[in-house]
């Protein structure tokens, strides 16, 4: 058993484990910190697969992301508020069956196709390689994220300024 | 980073934890005296002695606040979130060690050498920023609250200059290897990355003050508003943690700095080189610290609304423009 079977083990049952936690908490501060859990843990899975770049992109992204959803949790959201869940059995029931065919699909799915192995060279510098990918063979669909960022950017800047008059 | 994950034997993670050991030795020496030095200096700046009643000189000052807060009762108010209150201080601290990693202090006396150093320092200390909210919102108390919500705000908005203005470094060297920085920089001070991106430095440092949030960015921490702030409600050794991520920053900003900015490990003159890198880098890491202490003792605290437009208005289109520059100059030179 090597170190990074270990590591993948670990990292992948931290990341179902906090979805699986995020779904059943009841507070929002909870199921935040739960999809941390799991944001953090996939990065450690890219740092397993030699993707160290997009690991701590991740990261960055994610820390600042998670920390700004805590920040709307509070404030937009009632702090101590209860809620009961209305009992409905057939609902429960047809849940169950569909995550059972859901599966089912999946293992079928899985089985039956083959994943041929190709070995690739890991690449010594990952981030000047994927500097590279982006502004030549895939600049046209970076750009047009990038401008679509901007607009979205622009849009929030313009609905903020509305609302302060 | 590869052989890393491949080698896990017993030995090499033997070794790893003993030099991780090693390096928070260092740091708890680095924060107690760090600690102390502050006081001092501030003291003679407002023209006080600072400590001097523990020990020689109030050498043990420190040692002995640090018992008298690990000996203090561990206090929970009752209506607090247990669980996150105490996960606050953790998730705070492990971040603000980890980053420590990645700073080469010579060519040979680093702990590891990233591809991506310079992006796993930035992407790991915004975690801290989790802890404190977490702690100021578990303590079921306004200020902390408050105290927290002003922390998330000054830390996301300063990130972004403090990021954008390492591009122009990176610009400058074209790797995020910190030791590839340093070594961009070898020959003399006038190759140091402060002169050509001393914009990129000036932002940088006031960035810095701010994700460390010190004076005159310690809005979160406002005493005369806020109490303490998000840690309000913290004693003993919970407080302690917060306080002690607190000053690991500092360590680490200083380290940051030294490496991006200053040279690294290198001698300011060729005929300095005799004197072993280490003792250079020491020398530069100290007067960051010192630069940072004497900002305190010097500035009063900004406005919370300055403090927002001072980071969206001025250093963010600065630092984009220093991008713009950086990247047009090394076009030309080339």
């Amino acid at each position: 058993m090597s170190g990074q079977f270990i590591f993948f083990m670990l990292f992948s049952v931290t990341a179902i484990g906090g979805a699986i936690m995020m779904l059943n908490m009841e507070r929002i501060m909870y199921m935040i910190a739960s999809a941390a859990v799991t944001f953090l843990s996939l990065a450690g899975i890219y740092v397993l697969l030699h993707a160290e770049f997009l690991a701590f992109v991740q990261i960055l992204i994610y820390a600042g992301a998670i920390t700004i959803l805590m920040i709307f949790g509070i404030v937009l959201t009632k702090h101590e508020e209860k809620r009961e869940e209305p009992k409905r059995r057939f609902y429960h029931i047809s849940l169950f069956a569909g995550v059972v065919g859901l599966f089912a699909v999946f293992y079928y799915v899985i089985n039956q196709s083959a994943f041929p192995a190709v070995t690739r060279e890991i690449a010594q510098d990952q981030t000047k390689e994927i500097g590279l990918l982006i502004y030549s063979q895939y600049v046209i669909p970076f750009e047009l994220v990038s401008i679509l960022l901007t607009i979205a950017l622009i849009g929030a800047i313009i609905i903020a300024k509305r609302e302060g008059k | 980073m590869d052989n890393m994950i491949e080698q896990l034997s017993i030995g090499s993670v033997s070794l790893v934890t003993l030099a991780t050991a090693a390096l928070l030795l260092i740091v708890l020496v680095f924060v107690t005296y760090g600690i102390y030095f502050e006081r001092k200096v501030i003291g003679w700046i407002q023209l006080r002695q600072g400590p001097n009643r523990t020990g020689p000189f109030g050498l043990l000052q420190t040692v002995a606040d640090v018992f008298k807060l690990l000996i203090k009762e561990d206090t929970i108010p009752n209506n607090a979130d247990k669980t996150v209150f105490k996960l606050g201080p953790i998730i705070s601290f492990i971040p603000a060690f980890v980053v420590l990693a990645v700073i080469p202090y010579t060519e040979n006396l680093y702990f590891a050498n990233l591809n991506v150093g310079l992006l796993y320092y930035v992407a790991l200390s915004g975690i801290s920023t989790i802890g404190i909210l977490m702690g100021g919102w578990a303590s079921n108390n306004k200020y902390a609250l408050l105290g927290g919500m002003r922390s998330v705000a000054q830390m996301i908005s300063y990130e972004i200059p403090l990021v954008i203005s390492m591009v122009g470094v990176i610009l400058m060297t074209g790797s995020l290897n910190m030791i590839q920085i340093v070594e961009g920089q070898a020959g003399g001070f006038w190759s140091w990355n402060i002169f050509p991106q001393i914009v990129a430095f000036g932002i940088f440092i006031i960035a810095a003050v701010a994700e460390l949030n010190r004076t005159p960015f310690d809005l979160p921490e406002a005493e005369s508003e806020l109490i303490a702030g998000y840690h309000v409600e913290y004693s003993g050794f919970r407080f302690a943690f917060y306080m002690l991520s607190e000053y690991v920053y500092i360590y680490a900003i200083a380290g940051l700095t030294t490496v991006l900015f200053l040279g690294g490990w290198h001698a300011p003159f060729a005929f300095l080189s005799f004197i072993p890198g280490l003792i250079w880098f020491i020398i530069k890491f100290c007067s960051i610290v010192f630069f940072l202490f004497w900002i305190r003792a010097t500035m009063p605290r900004l406005r919370v609304d300055h403090l927002m437009g001072l980071g969206w208005k001025v250093l963010l289109p600065l630092s984009l423009v220093n991008i713009f520059v950086t990247a047009i100059v090394l076009e030309l030179l080339k």
